[in-house]
């Protein structure tokens, strides 16, 4: 089949192209899938990794996927982030070094993630943040890799992505499983297969909500991020499933997708012109943790 | 008291990423054991780089669920800890001694909630 992706910005309208792509595909087996993206004018290239999700499962099926008529910004931004270079096209140098190029990881992968941040966050608008800043901003990232790694199931592993935009002083990380979704795991958790996906998020971003059990405490990850990025005046996209949330100066949405998105993706944005000394809690002695 | 032993969280992780829940739980079965035996234990994080909620709620949140507060407060310390990891692991604290005094209930509500997916 052919199928022609419209252009995918990083936001509502982007997910929802994506999970209309999952959807046209979704009885695709032992076949072939032509992505045309010659409608494609433009492509946020954090979204390769959710891209990679919808494809991957699509090829899982045992179809054969190929990419075509890729303008040539688009063809140039994804042979620099290597997304293309899966899809049998040369790779391109990043002579600029903005590019946080596309991974696919598995859920063990800890260490390979990383080796990834170390190596593809420095210098991209790090030294301006301070040293606490870019320490904590990894912990965030991590809390996300995590969060995917325990929860998601995901058997095609995990999908990273990123762009690093010096003028606008912000950078971009896009990570993304092919996971059940938060909302099944919270129908499971409740024993309700008819909670919706935007309800399901809504109640995992609350603090101290956990579909763990065995009596570890959890449900922290979220809120970390969420504080993180609400002093960086930055920015947060859950997608999950039918779900979508937004975090954006100090505001919260909640949106439903036209369309299953088959997994979980988080996008956090963060303002790497934040040059204040960074702590996500008032001085904090060795005293008074315990 | 008991001179503390020093647990040094870099070497039982065998690195200085410590993310993972499951090399939590080995830190976790290291102090609780010692806490079991009146051990007073002082917690290194020295050459430990990343440090994550997932993998203290595994490591040190389950303690509240086995050991009363005031005890973890007499017998456990930290050491060699900057301040964001300081901060990550008060949060964590605070989450585990609430989690375990009053769990969350169950809220009936939603086992009734219905949305409009498939």
């Amino acid at each position: 089949m052919i199928h022609h992706l419209p252009t995918i910005r990083s936001n509502q309208d982007g997910y929802d192209r994506l999970a209309e792509l999952a959807k046209a595909t979704s009885d695709l087996m032992f076949d072939r899938l032509e992505l045309s993206l010659s409608r494609v004018s433009f492509l946020d290239a954090n979204m390769a990794a959710p891209l990679g999700v919808v494809l991957a499962g699509v090829a899982d099926r045992f179809n054969t996927v190929e990419i075509v008529e890729v303008p040539e910004m688009v063809e140039r931004i994804l042979r620099k982030n290597g997304f293309l270079t899966q899809y049998r096209f040369e790779p391109l140098p990043d002579n600029n070094r903005t590019t946080i190029p596309y991974r696919r990881l598995q859920r063990n992968d800890e260490g390979l993630f990383e080796d990834y941040l170390q190596r593809h966050l420095k210098g991209k608008g790090m030294p301006r943040m301070s040293e606490g800043l870019g320490k904590v901003f990894k912990q965030k990232l991590f809390e996300v890799f995590q969060n995917a790694v325990i929860h998601s199931e995901s058997e095609l592993g995990i999908f990273v992505c990123g762009q690093w935009f010096p003028q606008k002083q912000k950078l971009d990380l896009t990570i993304a499983d092919a996971g059940i979704g938060i909302r099944d795991r919270v129908r499971r958790h409740f024993g309700n297969d008819k909670i919706g996906s935007v309800p399901a998020i809504r109640w995992a971003l609350q603090e101290r909500n956990t579909t763990k059990t065995g009596g570890q405490p959890g449900g922290l990850g979220l809120k970390l991020l969420h504080e993180f990025a609400r002093l960086n005046k930055g920015r947060i996209h859950i997608v999950s499933r039918f779900g979508f949330y937004e975090f954006n100066a100090g505001h919260e949405s909640f949106a439903k997708l036209e369309n299953d998105f088959p997994g979980t993706a988080v996008t956090l944005e963060v303002n790497t012109a934040d040059t204040s000394a960074y702590c996500l809690a008032s001085e904090v002695t060795r005293e008074d943790i315990f | 008291m008991k001179t503390p032993v020093i647990v040094r969280i870099f070497d039982i992780v065998g690195g200085p990423l410590c993310v993972s829940a499951e090399d939590g739980q080995r830190v976790h079965d290291k102090i609780a054991a010692l806490l079991r035996d009146e051990q007073p234990v002082v917690l290194s994080f020295e050459r430990v780089e990343t440090l994550i909620s997932a993998f203290l709620n595994a490591a040190i949140g389950q303690l509240y669920g086995e050991f009363p507060e005031d005890r973890i407060r007499e017998m456990v310390s930290v050491q060699d800890m900057d301040e964001e990891d300081m901060a990550v692991l008060k949060r964590v604290v605070d989450n585990a001694k609430a989690y375990f005094k009053a769990p969350k209930e169950f809220d009936q509500a939603w086992k009734e909630e219905v949305g409009d997916e498939e």
